[in-house]
């Protein structure tokens, strides 16, 4: 997405609130980068999880991460709380790109926004396989217009 | 546009080791995404406290991340030391792209190819500064 175009609340379609962690500051005071990357992580598994119906600990067929990208636009900083917006940018047959915003409490437009691809596939072969039915219609329910 | 698969150690002027730790896998059994990130983060913080000799806690300006990607083409494991390669990429008057790219042990391939964008900070005005010409000589050493 253009750095130009500022994501707000209405362009997410799922979102997790979260409390940041003492540890998630580093030494500027402010969270620091990579820990964008965790809440990815975790708003990503979270809607698996509670809309997809994955079991993370034995579903024949996982997503693993094959590319990630944050642009960070404004800081964030413990004790914040903080809600992860998410949405599905392109769906096809076995990947899948979820688009992030982190917003900061109650505010409306992005502290940082990037996207997160995952491939899906079969655990024991690891080969890409189609993405399974009740992942798909999850996926599908927080697709923007032409993610397919 | 670069196949960064065909990439190697050797395109990279710094280059660091780092060790992988017990935590770092997930449950799957590999590096957790966000460790490959950790590890691009490492490598960039050598980088700017060796070759550029950036004091974060005493000069005037500073450097602060606003972009950061990680493509994952291997997974990486518990316990093997990954071998981080770094160099120059784009340049602005502000800022600066660093291409990376991790590597496993006993394979030339990347593990993990990124890149991460620092703009520099003035520490009392807290904006965005013209990178400093000794830096910016000492960064294009590594282009």
């Amino acid at each position: 997405m253009p750095p130009s175009s500022i994501q707000t609340r209405d362009d997410y379609r799922y979102f997790l609130g979260l409390q940041t962690r003492w540890m998630d500051n580093d030494l500027y005071g402010h969270v620091n980068n990579v820990t964008y990357y965790s809440y990815f992580d975790t708003v990503v598994n979270m809607f698996l999880i509670e809309l997809g119906g994955l079991d993370i600990h034995n579903a024949p067929v996982i997503g693993v991460v094959v590319e990630s990208h944050c642009n960070y636009a404004q800081s964030i900083a413990y004790p914040d709380k903080i809600n992860c917006g998410l949405r599905v940018g392109k769906l096809g047959n076995s990947s899948v790109r979820y688009e992030v915003g982190i917003f900061r409490g109650d505010e409306n437009e992005v502290a940082a926004a990037g996207h997160f691809i995952h491939v899906f596939v079969d655990r024991a072969t690891n080969k890409p396989v189609s993405i399974p039915k009740e992942i798909r219609e999850a996926l599908n329910g927080i697709a923007i217009e032409d993610a397919s | 546009m670069t196949n960064f698969l065909d990439l190697r150690i050797n395109d990279f002027g710094y280059q660091t080791e780092i060790p992988t730790r017990w935590g770092d896998n997930d449950m799957l059994g590999h590096l957790n995404n966000v460790v490959y990130n950790r590890m691009i983060e490492t490598v960039v913080v050598r980088f700017t406290m060796g070759p550029l000799a950036i004091d974060w806690k005493q000069d005037q300006c500073y450097p602060l991340v606003v972009e950061s990607l990680c493509r994952f083409h291997r997974p990486l494991s518990f316990p093997e030391t990954v071998t981080a390669g770094l160099r120059a990429g784009r340049m602005g008057g502000k800022s600066v792209t660093y291409e990376i790219a991790l590597f496993g042990e006993g394979n030339e391939i990347p593990a993990s190819t990124g890149h991460f964008v620092h703009v520099f900070i003035d520490r009392d005005t807290h904006q965005s500064v013209d990178i400093p010409s000794d830096i910016r000589a000492r960064i294009e050493g590594f282009a």
